[in-house]
C-alpha cells in the first residue's frame, strides 16, 4: 500500500511538471494555432538570469542571491517579457502565415536563444542551490514526498483552477476563449486580438519560467539544454489532451507522467532502457483511438 | 611561439589559415623546419567546454618542449581547426589540419566526435590522439592502428571504485544506477560489474537506469528506498548534469550511502548543487585541488593558472598534457615521425612515467586498462584526495569490447 | 531542345540537376574541404527532397523522416562493413548480415528499401490520422526509432558510434543520387499520385467525393519519401564512415525541415533552393568564423556566431517570405511569352478550417 502510494506521488509530481509545460503550450496554441517550439528556450533563458553570465565553470549568483519573492517575481517577469518580445518581434508578423512557417520560425527563434545562451554561459551546467529546504521529504501516510513535489502538485492544481476561473468569469478570459474558438469572428465582434495574444504569451512565458524554477530546485543546476526533453513531452501532451483545451493539456501531461513512472517502476530491467519507446507507442495508440485528443473542443472538431 | 587561439579582434590575421570562399585547398603546408601538431577540437558548441582544458594543457607541454630545444631538433608548431561540436565538421577540421602538414592529429575528447577526424588521420597514415576519450574504441578497435588515447578507460574507473570501496570502505552491498545516455557511462558500469563478482562477499542488491535529461528520478529513488537495508554504496554511472541532479535527489531523499562515480564528475564547480555533500568519491588521474602527491602536478596547475587565468577545473586537463608527453618521447626514441615507427615505440611503453602516473600501451590496447588512480572524496562539500588505488588485474580486452 | 523539355515537363528537374552539376564541377576545382562540403550539400538535397515528397504534396508536417534516414544509414552499416569488425562490435546481427559485405550501390538501394518497408508498416497505421495528430504520430516514430537504436546494443552498438563503414561516396556519387532523387520526386509530382495527393491537401472532402482514397495516396507518398530518405541516410553513412543514433534525431530534423520551409515546401525547386541557400549561408559563416582576409584586412567572427546568425536569418526570411523563397513556384526558363501555369501554390494546413 505504501509502495503504491509512493509511486502515486512520484507519478503526480512528474505529471505536474509535464502538465505545467503543456499548459504553457496550450495557452498559445489555443489562441494562435501556433506550436511554440521556443517555449523550452524561454524557460531556459528565464532561469539563466539567476546567475551572472560567465563562461567560467562556476558562476556567481546574480538574481539568485536576492530575496525569495524578488527571485520569483523577477524570473517570472523575465520569462513573460521574453515571450512577449518574441510575439512582438516575430510572431506578430506571421499572423497570416501557414502553421508550418510559424512552427519553423518558433524553432529558429528557440535556436537563436539557445545559441545566445551558449555564447554567454558556455555549454557547461552551472550549479545553483535555491531553497534547499524544499527538497526535504514530507511524510504522508507512509509515503515520502519531497516538499517541492507537494508544492508543484499544489501549484499546478491551483493554476488550473485559477485559469479555468479566469477563462470563465473574466473579460480577458472570455476574449481568449472567443479568440481560440474563432479568431476572425472574435475580432469582428470587437475583441482586441493583439492584446489577447500578448496576454496569452505573457502568461505562457511566466509559466515556462515557473517550471524552470521547479527544475532548478529539483536538479540543482542550470543547463542550456534543460528545456528540450520536457518541452517535447509537453508538446505531445497538448496534442493528446486535445488541442485548444487547457484541461486536456493538463490531463495529457499527467497521463504521460503516470505512464512514464509506471513503466519505470514495473518494466523488467532489460526493457527499462526502452521505457520512452513504450510511452510513445502509447501516444500513437491513444491518437489512433482519439485522433482529436481526449477533450474535443469545438475548434478542433472536423466538420465532415 | 605556438599559436593560441582566442577569439581575435578585427585586424588579427591568422597566418597561414586563410580559407576564402572558393578557397584553394592549397593549404600552406609547412614542410621543412617545424613539426606541425594539428588540433581538431571543438572551439564552439557544447563540446567546447570539455575539449578546451585538455587542449590548453597540451599546449603547455608543447611550449615546454619548444623551450627545451624542440623535438628532433625542430620546433613544434600548432595548427588549430574547429569541429564546432559536429561530426561532419570534425572530419573536415581533421582534413584541414592534415592538409597543413600535421604529423600528429589531436582530436576531440569524445569518441563519437573525435572519430571522424581520427579516421582521416588514419587514412593518411598519421598518428592521432584523442584528448581524453575513455572508450576502448578510441584506438585500434574503433579507428585504426595509429589511434591512441592517453586517458584511463571508463571500465578501469568503475573497477577501481569497486575494489577501493570494498577494501577501504567495507562495501558489501552495492546498488548500480546507470545513466543510459552515453557510452562512457556504460563503460563505467561494465568495469564495476566485472570487478564486483571477484570481491568476496559483495552482492549487487539492485540495479536501475535513468536518462541524463530526466527531470526527476523519483521512481528510481523509490526503488532504492524499498530495499530492506540501505546499500553500502551506490555506483552512479553518469556525468554532469544528470549526475549532479541525481546526487541532489538521492541525498534529499535521505539516502546516505557512499556514492561512487567516474572521473567525469570530478571538479568542485558543480558542488553547489548539493551543498554539504559528503560520502562521495570519484577516481581521478591527478588532483586539481592542490593536494596531489606528485609536486609536479601542482606546479602544472600553477602554470595553467598563470597562463589561462584559472586553475584547471577538473582532472580532464591532464590527459592533454600526457598525450604530448608520451608522443614526444616516442618520436624521440624512434628518431622519426613515421607513423609506424612512432606507433611501435608507443606500443613498447610499459609503465612509462608521466605527469600523472605510469602509462602502458600495447599492440591491442592503445589505452590504459590498468592505472594508478587517485581517489577524490567530497567531505562536507569539499573535495580532496584521500587515497590512491590501482586495480589488482587489468581489465581484459573482451570485457572492454563488450562495451 | 527546349520544346522537348517543355513537352515532357522535364524543364524543372533538368534545370535543378544542371545547377547541382555545376556546383559539383566547381567544387572539383576547390580544396578537399570544399569537396566534402559539396558532398554534404548534395546528400542533404537527397534528404530534403525525400521529405518534400511527403510533406510538400500532403501538407502534413512530418517530424519522423529522420528515422528513415537513420534506418538507411544503419542498414548500410550492416551490409557493407567488414565482417571481421562486425563480429565483435555488432554481435547480435543475424549470420546473413554478419557475413555480408556488399558493394555500395546495392547496399544503398537495399537500405532504402528497408526504410521504405518500415514506412509501409508504420504509415499504414499512423496515416489514418490527419492534421497535427499525424505530425505528433510521426514525431513519436522518430522518438521510438531513437530509443530503440540507442539501446539495442548488440545490433546497433547503441549510443556508441559505429565506426569503420567504407566510404566510397564523393561528389559525383552524391550527385548521381541527388539527380535520382529529384527525378523520382518530379515523377511522383506529375503522376496521378501526386495530383491526387495535392487534391487531398487542398480539399479533402471534395477529393473523397471524387473517389480518391486519402489514406492510400498518403501511404504511397510516405513510402516513396522514406525510400529517398533512406537512400540519403545510406549516402550519409558511407560519406562520413560513422553512424550514431544521435545524428538522426532532433537537430537534423529541424535543420532539414527549416531548409524545406525556407525554400518553399510546396515545390520541388523550393526544397532544393532551401538546401542550397541555407547551406551556402552556413558555409560562408563558418569560413568567416575561421577567418578570411579580404584585401589585406582580416575578418573573423567570434566562435559560435554562425549558429546565431543562421537562426536570425531563418527567422527574418520566414517573416518576409512566409511561403518560402520559391513560394510554390518551380525553376523554369525565363519566358517572353505567356508563362505556363506553375504547380499550384499550397497552403500547408494543419487542420481543415
Amino acid at each position: 500500500m505504501t509502495a503504491a502510494l509512493q509511486y502515486l506521488f512520484d507519478a503526480l509530481s512528474l505529471g505536474s511538471l509535464y502538465a505545467l509545460g503543456a499548459l504553457g503550450i496550450a495557452l498559445i496554441f489555443g489562441v494562435m494555432r501556433l506550436v511554440n517550439f521556443a517555449h523550452g528556450d524561454v524557460m531556459t533563458f528565464a532561469i539563466f538570469v539567476l546567475i551572472a553570465p560567465t563562461t567560467e565553470a562556476v558562476a556567481p549568483l546574480w538574481v539568485g542571491a536576492w530575496a525569495t519573492p524578488l527571485i520569483v517575481l523577477t524570473v517570472l517577469g523575465v520569462g513573460a517579457a521574453l515571450a512577449v518580445l518574441a510575439e512582438l518581434a516575430v510572431f506578430r508578423h506571421l499572423r497570416h502565415a501557414t502553421p508550418a512557417t510559424t512552427m519553423m520560425a518558433a524553432f529558429a527563434l528557440g535556436f537563436v536563444i539557445q545559441n545566445l545562451l551558449l555564447a554567454l554561459h558556455s555549454s557547461r551546467a552551472k550549479a545553483v542551490n535555491l531553497w534547499p529546504q524544499l527538497n526535504l521529504p514530507v511524510d504522508l501516510w507512509g509515503a515520502r514526498v519531497p516538499a517541492l513535489q507537494m508544492l508543484m502538485i499544489g501549484i499546478t492544481m491551483a493554476l488550473l483552477v485559477g485559469l479555468a476561473w479566469m477563462l470563465r468569469h473574466t473579460r480577458a478570459g472570455l476574449e481568449m476563449r472567443a479568440a481560440a474558438e474563432d479568431f476572425d469572428m472574435a475580432r469582428m465582434l470587437g475583441v482586441k486580438a493583439n492584446r489577447v495574444i500578448l496576454v496569452a504569451f505573457g502568461m505562457s512565458g511566466a509559466l515556462a519560467a515557473l517550471i524552470g524554477l521547479f527544475m532548478v530546485n529539483q536538479t540543482g543546476l542550470v543547463d542550456i539544454r534543460m528545456g528540450a526533453p520536457m518541452m517535447l513531452v509537453a508538446f505531445v501532451s497538448t496534442v493528446i489532451g486535445g488541442l485548444g483545451s487547457l484541461m486536456g493539456a493538463v490531463l495529457g501531461g499527467f497521463l504521460i507522467g503516470f505512464v512514464s513512472t509506471a513503466l519505470q517502476a514495473w518494466l523488467p530491467l532489460d526493457a527499462r532502457a526502452f521505457r520512452d519507446a513504450f510511452v510513445y507507442l502509447g501516444v500513437i495508440a491513444l491518437l489512433l483511438w482519439r485522433p482529436n485528443g481526449l477533450f474535443i473542443t469545438g475548434a478542433s472538431r472536423q466538420r465532415v | 611561439m605556438p599559436r593560441t587561439h582566442f577569439p581575435s579582434p578585427l585586424g588579427r590575421a591568422l597566418p597561414a589559415l586563410c580559407a576564402g570562399l572558393l578557397a584553394s585547398g592549397l593549404a600552406c603546408a609547412q614542410a621543412g623546419k617545424d613539426i606541425v601538431v594539428g588540433f581538431a577540437n571543438a572551439k564552439s558548441g557544447w563540446l567546447e567546454a570539455y575539449d578546451t582544458p585538455a587542449r590548453r594543457a597540451a599546449l603547455i607541454r608543447i611550449d615546454e618542449i619548444n623551450a627545451a630545444g624542440g623535438l628532433l631538433g625542430r620546433k613544434l608548431k600548432v595548427v588549430e581547426t574547429d569541429t564546432k561540436s559536429d561530426r561532419a565538421q570534425s572530419a573536415k577540421a581533421g582534413l584541414e589540419a592534415l592538409d597543413q602538414g600535421a604529423e600528429l592529429l589531436v582530436v576531440s575528447c569524445d569518441y563519437d566526435f573525435g572519430a571522424p577526424a581520427a579516421l582521416e588521420a588514419q587514412k593518411k597514415g598519421k598518428v592521432s590522439f584523442f584528448l581524453c576519450a575513455e572508450d576502448i574504441k578510441a584506438g585500434v578497435q574503433g579507428v585504426g592502428k595509429y589511434a591512441f588515447s592517453s586517458s584511463v578507460l571508463g571500465a578501469v574507473q568503475g573497477a577501481t571504485m569497486a575494489e577501493w570501496a570494498y577494501h577501504k570502505r567495507n562495501m558489501r552491498q552495492a546498488y548500480v544506477l546507470l545513466d543510459t545516455t552515453i557510452e562512457y557511462n556504460k563503460g563505467l558500469c561494465t568495469g564495476f560489474d566485472w570487478m564486483a563478482p571477484q570481491l568476496k562477499g559483495v552482492t549487487i542488491v539492485g540495479r536501475d537506469n535513468f536518462k541524463n535529461g530526466d527531470a526527476s528520478i523519483a521512481a528510481q529513488i523509490s526503488r532504492i528506498k524499498a530495499l530492506p537495508r540501505e546499500p553500502d554504496a551506490i555506483m552512479l554511472c553518469s556525468y554532469i548534469p544528470g549526475a549532479a541532479s541525481a546526487v541532489r535527489q538521492l541525498r534529499a531523499a535521505g539516502i546516505q550511502s557512499l556514492i561512487l562515480n567516474g572521473a567525469a564528475v570530478d571538479g568542485s564547480y558543480w558542488l553547489d548543487s548539493v551543498p554539504g555533500l559528503s560520502n562521495f568519491a570519484v577516481p581521478v588521474q591527478g588532483s586539481v585541488y592542490g593536494d596531489d602527491p606528485n609536486p609536479q602536478v601542482e606546479a602544472f596547475n600553477k602554470t595553467f593558472a598563470t597562463r589561462y587565468g584559472a586553475r584547471p577545473s577538473n582532472t580532464f586537463a591532464y590527459p592533454g598534457y600526457v598525450l604530448i608527453e608520451v608522443w614526444a618521447k616516442a618520436v624521440q626514441r624512434a628518431q622519426s615521425l613515421d607513423a609506424d615507427k612512432v606507433t611501435a615505440e608507443l606500443e613498447k611503453m610499459r609503465g612509462e612515467p608521466t605527469l600523472v602516473g605510469p602509462r602502458t600501451f600495447s599492440k591491442d590496447i592503445h589505452h590504459q586498462n590498468q592505472a594508478r588512480l587517485l581517489i577524490s572524496e567530497v567531505r562536507a562539500g569539499k573535495p580532496g584526495i584521500v587515497d590512491e588505488w590501482t586495480i589488482s588485474n587489468p581489465v581484459p580486452l573482451p570485457v572492454l569490447l563488450k562495451r | 531542345m527546349k520544346n522537348f523539355l517543355l513537352r515532357h515537363r522535364l524543364e524543372t528537374p533538368v534545370l535543378l540537376c544542371l545547377a547541382l552539376a555545376l556546383l559539383a564541377v566547381l567544387s572539383l576545382a576547390g580544396s578537399n574541404s570544399l569537396q566534402r562540403t559539396t558532398t554534404e550539400v548534395l546528400i542533404r538535397v537527397v534528404m530534403v527532397v525525400g521529405m518534400f515528397i511527403f510533406i510538400g504534396h500532403s501538407g502534413l508536417i512530418s517530424f519522423g523522416h529522420m528515422a528513415f534516414v537513420g534506418i538507411g544509414a544503419y542498414g548500410v552499416a550492416w551490409t557493407t562493413m567488414e565482417p571481421s569488425i562486425k563480429q565483435y562490435v555488432l554481435t547480435g546481427l543475424p549470420d546473413l548480415l554478419q557475413q555480408a559485405a556488399l558493394p555500395w550501390v546495392p547496399a544503398s538501394l537495399l537500405a532504402g528499401l528497408l526504410a521504405a518497408a518500415v514506412a509501409l508498416l508504420a504509415g499504414a497505421v499512423i496515416l489514418r490520422l490527419n492534421g497535427i495528430a499525424a505530425s505528433i504520430a510521426t514525431f513519436s516514430l522518430l522518438a521510438i526509432f531513437n530509443v530503440v537504436y540507442s539501446n539495442w546494443d548488440s545490433v546497433t552498438a547503441g549510443s556508441s558510434s559505429i565506426v569503420g563503414i567504407p566510404t566510397p561516396v564523393g561528389v559525383w556519387q552524391a550527385f548521381l543520387f541527388a539527380a535520382g532523387a529529384i527525378a523520382l520526386a518530379h515523377w511522383h509530382g506529375i503522376s496521378r499520385f501526386g495530383l491526387a495527393l495535392r487534391a487531398v491537401r487542398e480539399e479533402p472532402v471534395a477529393a473523397r467525393s471524387c473517389g480518391i482514397n486519402a489514406w492510400r495516396q498518403l501511404l504511397v507518398a510516405f513510402v516513396l519519401s522514406a525510400l529517398v530518405c533512406g537512400l540519403g541516410g545510406a549516402l550519409d553513412a558511407q560519406f562520413l564512415g560513422v553512424v550514431n543514433p544521435d545524428a538522426y534525431y532532433l537537430g537534423r530534423t529541424f535543420t532539414c525541415l527549416t531548409m524545406l520551409v525556407i525554400g518553399g515546401s510546396a515545390s520541388l525547386s523550393g526544397a532544393v533552393t532551401g538546401v542550397l541557400v541555407l547551406s551556402a549561408l552556413m558555409e560562408l559563416l563558418i569560413r568567416l568564423e575561421t577567418g578570411v582576409s579580404l584585401g589585406g584586412m582580416a575578418i573573423q567572427l567570434p566562435s559560435g556566431s554562425q549558429e546565431v546568425v543562421t537562426g536570425l536569418v531563418m527567422v527574418l526570411t520566414l517573416i518576409r517570405r512566409p511561403a518560402g523563397l520559391m513560394q510554390g513556384r518551380e525553376w523554369q526558363w525565363p519566358r517572353l511569352t505567356h508563362p505556363s501555369a506553375p504547380l499550384p501554390a499550397a497552403s500547408l494546413e494543419m487542420q481543415p478550417r
